[in-house]
């Protein structure tokens, strides 16, 4: 979850990984006369049916941020993957920009974006795209030996990133050797293998089944915690979203709904679509004190239990099952505000009824405290 | 490709998809009704006029005539054609001295080495039996001038074929724009071509490599642009994301993955290499073809059989060596430690069978060991001929005197414009205005070159064996379909026919219905079946075992499961199996000519080999207008 020290709004705004303004993808022929046209704000089928394009990205602008992990959650044809893969050009954007350290992406040369993929992104896939007929050591080597390194620089440094995400003594099988699971960590392994200063993953964990999905992701959370890496994560698995984004995007028929961190999509929902998607999401897991506490009124015993203001709720809950005093949410020393049985109670309420509209949802009480 | 398509038209109401069939088969039987009717109004009076010859024939003597004159001077001879010619000349010499200085021991030790290497124990057995057969039987040079030839042929067809595949595959305009080049290629029949390929190079080896590599080509580019396509588009993408330029897409991720595949295309490659080295024989390409070819001439079916063995043989082994190359796991399991050793203990052991083989004087095979089973043969086919003789002598009598020559009347003797009318008036019957122009267009041409009774005669034989191949095939293949067992049976067999080259089909047809147009006929109904057997079978195991299931629980009897759900649904297999019988039955009859079948067949024979160039080239342009005509016509019936 984000903490308020690289929370962006919050800091003086750190120099952002990627940025991503106005990006368009539309399929199909004529698809530069469509923006800036009359069809520009049509929607998908409208526009389909005009001029037989097909609209994959619409006008998507955003930022990632170093050392995040930004997902992208979206279903299946909401163009997500269309998405990751325009930010390395793998599908050539129509419009807009993708600007990573600086450089705009949509300007380089062949040749600079064939050295921006050998060293700075990384991806990937759903579907592995492993090498069946290479040894897991070349695959992992791959990306080291298209830039022109040697083979045994090459190999000594594959053999490092096949132990770290635990596959050592697999060097010499082959892919179709290995199960699904061991087949992505190959895929995560050659990713890592070129150093990347960006990861990008497509929907990486969809082809496997649930137990090795979450073993999966705490791979991926140990490696960003040991790795610092910026990543980009496509699913469309809320949960997964909600486990491993620090910020996340709702994308739907090429447009970002909403984008923030998991507290800001479960509490304040930009619209019903975004509601629908987050209302079997047990709030009590994901809000924090922070988002739920409020002035102490008059007369309110403050001796009660005190809590850090990014503890969930359900953390809480018991601490107020014991007492009848507010819990105090403490930034060190500094009473921040109280949270009350009232207030939990709702939430546990919203968990429990079917649609979560009870109400308008919590209002962030607190939110500009501290601007 | 057929179980895909078939659900769709499924789909649709019965009685639609019926009532359009039939007023197709309606309109068609209309067609030829009126044929008939013009047929018997008018009779002989309407020939093709003289006047409409476009005089092409005349045309190619004089440039026929231009080529003698300054084959030794024009520069485009002196510095193309001559060059090319003497250049593939001197490769077929020179791989036929390599296997002669291997002395037929070396050559044995090699082959079955690499037989047994690539393709295991079994397959090197047979290849050693082969060997031994073409020893034995007394035709150990031409078998090597032919294994020559098709070495030559082949490297020469893989060099051009698999780099246009690859940029095929990688480029969808430029395959595109390859592929009505390729169609072309492969509707001709092998025999059109065979004539400007002996003006160009002259009499010899290397018109036959050059009619031969032409021939080989089409399958070596269509399966490695296939192959290339069908790479895993993930593998690719990753490989593009880390990266990779385009030649190192190629290098490392590419062909590694496609080469298997593309194995398969040299195997395709060299099997077309060895059935066109054999007809290559009438422009003069030594080896087991001219062998047979010239048993043939003389109607020796034992000495033609023993020759025809061979190449069956030679067929077969290299099919088998060649199919098991793309996969490691057919030849024996050797660690990789060892593979060198190996591979240069098999030349070691090369080199000492060469070295004992000269020491010991075995420069040619010897002699006296040496079987001749050609007098067995015509004994037994003597024994045949007392058997079934009167019942062959009726059948083939009755097939002329009902169909044939009736047939062939309707055609020549009818008004020459019915017959064009006709022609356009079933392609519009079948596929609409542009197949209607293409039909009426191409048999008017065949007019306008001055063949329109040869092209009748050949389009008669045409549509007599491709009904007999139709007949015969689509009861086998339903049989085939209804009985696991005959198919079990049968796909062995099947196997075996299709890796034989066309030519050799004529030999048990001479035996049995001596010379004249039935044994072509024979040999183009037995040539052309296999595949008709196999789509029909295919096409009618392909169709979803749902539906089948469906219908059994509905009550259907077998029979009304075969009439109303499985041919039905197996409409597009079925008609492919009627397009692909036609064109082989096509390219078949027309190299019956050289057991006498006549027709479009004979002038390019004749036209050969009397260096009469515009009968040869008019013949074989007849040739391919028919089988445009046949293939469009078929094709877009199976749309």
């Amino acid at each position: 979850m984000s903490s308020p020290a690289n929370d962006p709004q919050l800091n003086s705004e750190p120099e952002p990984k990627f940025s991503v303004r106005s990006l368009w993808k539309i399929f199909g022929k004529n698809a530069d006369g469509i923006i800036g046209g009359e069809y520009e704000r049509q929607d998908r089928d409208t526009v389909r049916e005009a001029t037989g394009c097909t609209v994959a990205v619409r006008d998507v602008s955003f930022d990632v941020l170093p050392g995040e992990i930004f997902v992208v959650m979206g279903l299946s044809g909401s163009g997500k993957s269309t998405l990751i893969r325009c930010l390395t050009r793998l599908i050539e954007p129509t419009a807009g920009s993708v600007v990573l350290d600086g450089t705009d992406i949509r300007e380089c040369s062949p040749q600079e974006l064939r050295e921006l993929r050998r060293h700075k992104a990384a991806m990937v896939f759903q579907h592995f795209g492993l090498l069946p007929n290479r040894k897991i050591i070349d695959n992992v080597a791959y990306g080291l030996e298209v830039r022109g390194q040697g083979r045994a620089e090459r190999h000594a440094r594959a053999r490092e990133m096949i132990e770290m995400v635990g596959l050592a003594g697999y060097e010499d099988s082959k892919p179709g050797q290995l199960s699904g699971g061991m087949q992505q960590r190959v895929g995560l392994a050659r990713a890592l293998a070129v150093d990347p200063e960006v990861l990008l993953f497509d929907e990486p964990f969809s082809a496997l089944d649930p137990l090795i999905r979450r073993d999966m992701q705490q791979e991926v959370l140990r490696l960003q915690r040991e790795l610092r890496k910026t990543a980009v994560f496509i699913t469309h698995d809320l949960s997964e979203a909600l486990k491993l984004g620090d910020r996340i995007a709702i994308m739907r028929d090429g447009e970002l709904v909403q984008v923030g961190t998991a507290e800001e999509l479960v509490g304040r929902p930009a619209d019903d679509y975004v509601r629908d998607f987050v209302a079997d999401v047990a709030r009590t897991d994901v809000l924090t004190v922070r988002w739920l506490m409020r002035d102490p009124r008059e007369g309110e015993p403050l001796d009660g239990p005190t809590a850090e203001p990014r503890t969930v709720v359900r953390e809480i809950v018991p601490l107020l099952a014991e007492g009848t005093a507010p819990v105090r949410v403490m930034d060190g020393d500094r009473l921040l505000g109280v949270v009350g049985r009232t207030e939990v109670l709702r939430i546990i309420a919203e968990d429990q009824s079917d649609d979560g509209k009870l109400g308008t949802g919590p209002q962030p009480l607190a939110d500009g405290a501290e601007a | 490709m057929a179980t895909e398509t078939t659900p769709r038209t499924a789909a649709g109401p019965d009685g639609g998809q019926d009532g359009l069939l039939h007023r197709t088969w309606i309109r068609v039987a209309a067609v030829f009704a009126v044929l008939i009717a013009g047929y018997g109004l008018l009779r002989g009076q309407m020939p093709f006029p003289d006047s409409l010859d476009v005089g092409l024939g005349a045309l190619f003597d004089d440039v026929y005539a231009w080529i003698v004159e300054n084959r030794n001077t024009s520069p485009l001879f002196l510095y193309g054609f001559n060059y090319a010619s003497v250049g593939l000349g001197s490769a077929v010499i020179l791989i036929n001295q390599g296997l002669t200085l291997l002395t037929p021991l070396g050559v044995i030790v090699l082959g079955t080495f690499a037989a047994w290497r690539v393709a295991g124990a079994k397959v090197a057995a047979f290849t050693l039996a082969t060997f031994a057969v073409f020893g034995l039987l007394g035709l150990w040079d031409q078998a090597m001038t032919t294994l020559s030839l098709i070495i030559t042929s082949v490297l020469l067809a893989l060099l051009i074929g698999i780099p246009l595949g690859i940029v095929a595959g990688r480029r969808p305009g430029f395959e595109r724009a390859l592929r009505p080049v390729l169609d072309f290629m492969q509707i001709m029949p092998a025999f059109a071509y065979l004539m400007p390929m002996l003006l160009l190079f002259g009499i010899g080896n290397p018109a036959a490599a050059v009619a031969t590599t032409v021939y080989a080509i089409p399958p070596a580019v269509r399966i490695t642009a296939l192959a290339i396509r069908g790479v895993d588009k993930g593998a690719l993408e990753a490989a593009e994301s880390l990266g990779s330029t385009r030649r190192q897409i190629l290098a490392k991720v590419q062909l590694p993955l496609a080469k298997r595949t593309i194995m398969l295309g040299v195997n395709q490659t060299i099997m077309l290499a060895v059935s066109m080295v054999v007809i290559a024989s009438v422009i003069g390409a030594g080896g087991l073809g001219d062998a047979i070819y010239q048993a043939l001439n003389k109607v020796d079916v034992g000495r033609a059989f023993e020759a025809g063995l061979a190449i069956v043989l030679m067929a077969i082994a290299l099919d088998r060596i060649t199919a098991a190359a793309g996969d490691e796991a057919r030849g024996p399991h050797v660690p990789p430690a060892l593979r060198r050793p190996l591979l240069i203990g098999g030349l070691l052991a090369t080199a000492a069978a060469v070295v004992v083989g000269r020491l010991a004087g075995l420069a040619d095979w010897p002699r006296e060991v040496r079987i001749s089973i050609s007098d067995w043969v015509n004994a037994a086919n003597t024994a045949v001929q007392d058997v079934f003789g009167g019942f062959t002598a009726w059948l083939a009598e009755a097939t002329l005197n009902l169909l044939l020559d009736p047939l062939r009347s309707v055609l020549t003797d009818s008004p020459w414009w019915l017959v064009v009318l006709a022609a356009a008036a079933l392609g519009l019957a079948l596929g609409g205005w542009r197949i209607a122009l293409v039909g009426g267009v191409s048999i008017l041409a065949c007019g306008l070159l001055g063949a329109w009774e040869e092209s009748m005669d050949t389009l008669s034989q045409v549509v007599v064996a491709a009904l007999a191949t139709v007949v015969v095939g689509f009861a086998i293949g339903v049989l085939a379909s209804r009985s696991d067992r005959l198919a079990a049976v049968l796909r062995p067999i099947l196997d075996a026919m299709q890796t034989l080259p066309p030519f050799v089909y004529l030999i048990p047809a001479v035996a049995l219905f001596g010379i004249g147009r039935i044994p072509a006929l024979a040999a183009a109904v037995v040539y052309a079946l296999p595949p008709v057997i196999r789509l029909v079978n295919d096409g009618i195991r392909g169709v979803s075992a749902n539906t089948v299931e469906a219908a059994e629980s509905l009550g259907s009897t077998r029979r009304q499961m075969l009439l109303k759900v499985q041919l039905p649904l197996a409409r597009h297999s079925l008609l492919l199996a009627v397009n692909q019988g036609i064109m082989m039955v096509l390219a078949m009859v027309v190299i019956g000519a050289l057991v006498g079948a006549g027709a479009l067949g004979y002038g390019v024979v004749f036209g050969m080999a009397q260096n009469q160039l515009g009968l040869g080239m008019t013949s074989g342009l007849a040739i391919v207008c028919l089988g445009l005509f046949l293939d469009r016509l078929t094709q877009s019936a199976a749309r």
